[in-house]
């Protein structure tokens, strides 16, 4: 694997991308309209995810309602033929319960819980398939569904990864970038500079973390965009039905 | 293979990669992201479209534009850019490399890739030749260029699909710069050794040339003829008839891997005897004793330090290390070269089979004393043959033409076969073609290795250049740097630029008045009275020291170690130069710096009467030596004085000296002695190598006189508190990056290495032995061993000892438990080098850690990530190790050219005994050689004792006499010339 050239000397990756570029970003906003309050698909490169958003409901066991504010229920759950090898992965995988932990508390701080008392959303996310960068495909599909479903939240999250290859940062990592780099994650709520979540599971050293964090907000800011058109492309096609009837 | 494109913004669109991979027998789909862009420019500066088009990297630099305006015009009088081929690049990267051709070569990507999964090594290369710019390399990207990608269709091979990948990058620079953007024609070939694929080129409109083709067009072409390497494929198609002349043929790569995994075959580097090239030892680690592998047959092919594949051979066959000389030079002297490769047919003496006679002979004589004298199981060896080499340790090689090689008549200019005899005795000769033969005759010349049939007896090379006249001083200084793979060239242009640009102006900073932070945060000490001691005419003084009272009756001492790491920042040019040069190299008439003069001499250097930068460690220490603490600090320094060892010496002994200066280094050398005491209660062995001086005469530069190193008490002085500075900061650094502090370790010899030598003393002098318990025990049986009548016994078996260490070794703390950490020499549990950072790379990494963990500036990311030290510490240790070499290789050559003009009689030592020669140490010279049986009496009446260690002979005047290891004897030392290999060396002749 150490033969592998990350970054190039001409200043290309190994799928051709330049530092600062993103990969393909493809979302979809009311995908399961009969199933779900909310759902979304969301591929970025390679990495493939479903979300539907249950709710504001009520819950079903009573230890879940929280008398000040609304309840966010994560279920992760990954597909077997998501990797290139097939694999089991049990739920409660430790990597798993972390992953769900995180995304809870991103999204119990965006959403305007105190509007929504003595009630669970229950979020239901399906990785279809994983090339790097997943936490970040996640966030912006469990983003695109709570909108899909109305619930009230400050701004968009858009979240994105990034990591260091020597002291160049490179931007939205795939698969064998992300196994051979250290990577962060960041969450960014809107076009603030205000992060909602920041993930890193391994070292980066602390006097290249401000270029890193600059280029990764930039970014999320353009992904930001890139929901906010294909939201008020579905608005607009919404629209027109809801006139047309 | 999908052959979507999806287009994502302008300029930009995506597109996948599918292939499937086989692992543990399922089969495994891969997709991938591709993109495709059209903002990767082709680099040339004619070029008026590109400039436009290219996009700036994470620092905003822009890519530089390589490919000259005016390239070198061929016959057709256009100016002509190359597209080179992997196998171009992969059979003739020295010629790439050659500054007199390959200008303006544009590697496409596809050809990158598969040259790095053929070979890593040329791979480094050809981006080292990118890189430097001064050539015009550039890389293509074209697989991702939306103009130049290509799917590879239905039924074609991959290899098939990537020339096509390369035609097409040779048809789109075609057309890119001639249609449209290049205002002056540039023709563009397409260089292959691959007549299918010219074929289809030309067919595409491409002008596609072969190597041979390609230089005989251009105008220097006589002189470069000679460089096309042997084309590998030719030998092949050679007759295969005999089936004698063959090497078994390697095992299939799935056959060692299955083999390594059930651990039947074992991977390990091969290791030639010095004194019999035909027998080699593989260390393995899963037996205690080196693997023996003997005979042509069984080496099968493998160089000296090739990485190679092993398989045990029956235990019948094991056998003891031969005690017999066999040299490259005494087998198949008569070879003819021509031979093996043109006429297979009338091969009448037989000398082309892989074993000769005469090697045959040498072996049944081997056998039979082994069978008869196999007594001692215990020195039996497991034996084993070679069946695969993973990694061959090819390079250039020094050597010159075996005149008995070069065929009598010299008949114009075909090309002729000849063999080439290497300086490094451990390898076999190499066969090239050269139309010059004649004239590279008497000449040292480098060649390099191609390729080793298994049909060939011996491997096949080419010239690569002349370096001069066999024994002028340039040429022999030449072939010893490269034999010893040190780099001598001059310091590159964008390394000299990294240097500060007032140059011997430089002068410190004024410290008061700045608002630099870290210039506030150094200390001045310019009050204190430091000097440095130093070898007679040092220049590059890298180490100061200063000793005073304190009040409170302790002491207090500092070394200052010149401030390289201001100058040298991480990841400049110069670091870099510095990493991979490791160490400077010091030969007897030339020093090979490893930062260029300008640091090394001046700025840097510790000079006496003007302030310099230095790192100083400060020590309060008491009476009996003691630290009591330690300091550490960037500092500004004023040095005193420059003394030399001796003027030291000599001011210390003057009593009327009563000065502050000469009472600080009173007290120096009164604390150094107590520490040294210290260290030798702990255990440190106080080793011995024979080291010699050559003094060379002041005007004509001509070696005169050879003297053995004196030591003073002020050189012990300097060494004792370097060693302190040492060990205080290995410690710190250790406490601050505990995973990736840069140390020095050096392992407890296992006593394998010690049986020899213990079982000769115990046949030779019984009563002695060496123990090996620990350091100190091992340093105190050493103090035992003392023979009265014989002063200089003691000396000789440390030196014999100092052979038997292990050597020590650089190593990021990471990589060895604490316990391991330990300097058995030095008998300290942790140690560094720190105080030579002018000289050794080691200690530029020691004083960056240090500084970072003084919080003077930050740590710099490479001597943090655990993978990049251990690259850094490979390189220097082997850097460290050639240095050495390439030191010891420069005295011997001298002081055979000083024994030239002088021979006499002196005393020797017996070292090693044979069945067929003894190897003798003349302390005197420093030198030890080999004298041959038939050089001491008659070859029939001899008889070697092998549990006595003991050579009975009738000497050449008829008297019997016998000599044993550690015998006194006279020998007459002359310095002769080895015709074959050019070699002068000092031969001995026992009186």
């Amino acid at each position: 694997m150490s033969r592998m050239e990350i970054y190039s000397p001409e200043g290309l990756r190994l799928d051709g991308r330049r530092w600062n570029e993103l990969r393909r970003f493809e979302s979809k906003i009311n995908t399961h309209p009969n199933s779900s309050d909310g759902s979304s698909y969301v591929e970025q490169g390679n990495t493939k995810v479903i979300c539907m958003v249950q709710g504001p409901m009520e819950p079903s066991s009573r230890s879940q309602a929280d008398s000040t504010k609304a309840t966010i229920e994560v279920n992760l759950s990954v597909a077997s033929f998501s990797t290139f090898e097939r694999k089991k992965r049990s739920k409660s995988e430790k990597r798993m319960v972390e992953l769900k932990a995180t995304l809870e508390r991103t999204f119990e701080q965006s959403v305007m819980c105190h509007l929504y008392p003595r009630t669970l959303i229950q979020v239901d996310v399906t990785v279809l398939a994983q090339d790097g960068g997943l936490l970040a495909s996640v966030t912006n599909a469990i983003t695109l569904a709570l909108i899909d479903a109305g619930i009230a939240m400050y701004d968009y999250v858009s979240c994105i990864s990034v990591g260091l290859y020597d002291q160049t940062p490179l931007l939205d990592l795939n698969g064998l970038e992300e196994k051979d780099i250290s990577t962060l994650t960041i969450g960014v709520i809107g076009k603030t500079e205000k992060l909602a979540l920041l993930m890193l599971e391994d070292k980066i050293p602390l006097d290249n973390l401000e270029s890193i964090l600059g280029i990764a907000i930039a970014a999320t800011h353009r992904l930001r965009d890139l929901m906010d058109d294909e939201v008020r492309k579905h608005g607009n096609v919404r629209a027109s039905k809801l006139a047309k009837n | 293979m999908i052959s979507q494109r999806k287009r994502l913004s302008s300029g930009l669109s995506v597109t996948s990669k599918v292939f499937v991979r086989s692992r543990n027998g399922g089969a495994l789909k891969i997709v991938r992201e591709h993109y495709l862009r059209n903002d990767i420019p082709c680099y040339s500066k004619s070029c008026q479209h590109c400039h436009d088009i290219v996009k700036a990297d994470a620092k905003g630099e822009l890519p530089t534009f390589i490919l000259s305006a005016t390239p070198a015009k061929l016959n057709s009088q256009v100016g002509h850019y190359v597209v080179l081929d992997t196998n171009i690049i992969l059979h003739c990267i020295d010629l790439l490399e050659n500054i007199q051709c390959f200008y303006d070569v544009i590697i496409p990507q596809t050809v990158l890739e598969e040259v790095k999964n053929r070979s890593i090594p040329i791979y480094q290369r050809l981006r080292g030749l990118v890189k430097s710019e001064d050539k015009g390399f550039a890389v293509f990207h074209n697989e991702f260029n939306e103009h130049t990608y290509i799917n590879r269709l239905k039924n074609e091979s991959i290899n098939d699909r990537n020339d096509r990948a390369i035609r097409k990058v040779a048809s789109w620079y075609n057309t890119h710069l001639n249609e449209n953007n290049s205002p002056e024609k540039i023709e563009i070939i397409l260089l292959c050794n691959d007549r299918d694929n010219r074929t289809k080129a030309k067919a595409e409109g491409i002008n596609a040339l072969s190597l041979t083709e390609y230089i005989d067009l251009l105008p220097n072409a006589e002189d470069l003829r000679d460089l096309i390497p042997a084309d590998s494929t030719l030998s092949n198609e050679l007759s295969n008839k005999e089936n004698e002349t063959t090497f078994p043929e390697f095992y299939s790569e799935a056959r060692i891997l299955a083999g390594i995994r059930n651990g039947t075959l074992y991977q390990g580097i091969l290791n030639i005897s010095p004194y019999n090239i035909l027998e080699g030892s593989v260390k393995v680690a899963a037996f205690k004793k080196p693997l023996l592998i003997v005979g042509s047959k069984n080496l099968n092919r493998g160089f000296s330090s090739d990485s190679v594949i092993v398989e045990l051979l029956p235990k019948d066959k094991w056998r003891e290390p031969s005690s017999t000389i066999i040299e490259e030079t005494t087998l198949g002297a008569n070879d003819n070269a021509e031979d093996a490769d043109e006429n297979g047919d009338d091969d009448i003496s037989g000398t082309n089979g892989v074993v000769s006679d005469k090697e045959r002979l040498l072996l049944a004589q081997e056998a039979i004393r082994a069978t008869t004298a196999a007594s001692e199981e215990k020195r039996l060896q497991p034996a084993a043959k070679i069946v695969g080499i993973t990694r061959r340790s090819w390079r250039y090689y020094v050597g010159q033409i075996a005149p008995t090689s070069v065929v009598g008549e010299d008949s114009g200019n075909s090309s002729r076969s000849c063999f080439v005899v290497l300086m490094d005795k451990t390898l076999p000769k190499i066969r090239i073609r050269t139309r010059k033969a004649k004239e590279y005759l008497g000449q040292r010349i480098v060649v390099s290795v191609d390729a080793w049939p298994s049909n060939s007896r011996y491997p096949n090379g080419h010239f690569v250049r002349s370096l001069g006249e066999i024994e002028s001083a340039e040429a022999e200084t030449e072939a010893l740097l490269l034999e010893h793979d040190v780099e001598y060239r001059p310091f590159a242009k964008n390394v000299l630029d990294c240097l500060p640009a007032e140059g011997d102006n430089w002068v410190v900073p004024d410290l008061i008045n700045t608002d630099d932070a870290q210039l506030k945060k150094r200390v001045d000490l310019r009050d204190k009275l430091v000097c440095s001691i130093d070898p007679p005419n040092c220049v590059d003084i890298d180490d100061a020291l200063h000793a005073k009272r304190l009040p409170n009756g302790n002491y207090e001492v500092g070394v200052h170690i010149a401030d390289v790491t201001h100058f040298v920042k991480p990841n400049t040019a110069l670091d870099q130069e510095g990493a991979s040069r490791g160490t400077s190299v010091y030969l007897v008439d030339k020093r090979i710096d490893m930062l260029p003069m300008l640091l090394g001499t001046n700025l840097c250097s510790l000079k006496p009467y003007v302030d310099r930068f230095a790192f100083s460690v400060i020590w309060e220490l008491d009476e009996d030596a003691n630290i009591v603490n330690v300091k550490f600090m960037k500092s500004v320094i004023k040095s005193r004085e420059a003394f030399s060892y001796e003027r030291a010496q000599l001011r210390i002994d003057d009593k009327s000296q009563t000065d502050e200066l000469t009472d600080s280094m009173r007290v120096l050398l009164k604390l150094s002695k107590k520490l040294k005491q210290q260290r030798l209660d702990a255990g440190a062995l106080n080793l011995a190598s024979p080291e010699v001086k050559v003094h060379m005469d002041s005007e004509t530069s001509d070696p005169n006189e050879v003297e053995i190193k004196k030591l003073l008490e002020t050189n012990s002085l300097v060494e004792e508190f370097m060693l302190l500075a040492n060990i205080s900061v290995a410690r710190k650094i250790y406490d601050a990056y505990p995973q990736t502090a840069m140390l020095r370790r050096h392992a407890s010899p296992p006593a394998t290495n010690f049986e020899l030598l213990n079982d000769i003393l115990n046949a030779r002098r019984p009563g002695m032995a060496i123990s090996l318990e620990s350091s100190k025990a091992l340093a105190d049986s050493l103090d035992r061993c003392e023979d009265p009548n014989d002063p200089y016994f003691n000396t000789l078996l440390r030196i014999m000892s100092t052979r038997c260490m292990m050597a020590a070794e650089y190593f990021p703390s990471g990589s060895y438990g604490y316990p391991e950490f330990r300097h058995y020499g030095l008998a300290v549990d942790i140690y560094t080098h720190f105080t030579s950072p002018i000289r050794r790379y080691c200690d530029v990494v020691a004083h960056r850690q240090l500084a970072g963990a003084i919080g003077y500036e930050n740590l710099d990311l490479s001597h943090r990530d655990k993978n990049k030290m251990e690259l850094i510490v490979k390189n220097i240790n082997r850097r460290h190790r050639n240095a050495q070499f390439a030191g010891r290789a420069s005295i011997e050559y001298y002081v055979g050219q000083v024994m030239r003009n002088n021979e006499s009689v002196h005393e020797g030592y017996v070292i090693k005994c044979f069945v067929n020669g003894i190897v003798v140490l003349v302390p005197k010279f420093g030198i030890e050689g080999l004298i041959k049986l038939e050089l001491l009496g008659d070859v029939n009446t001899a008889d070697y004792d092998e549990n006595k260690y003991e050579l009975k002979f009738t000497d050449l005047n008829g008297k019997k006499r016998s000599v044993a290891v550690f015998d006194k004897v006279m020998v007459d030392v002359k310095s002769v010339k080895d015709e074959v290999s050019g070699k002068r060396k000092a031969q001995l002749l026992l009186k």
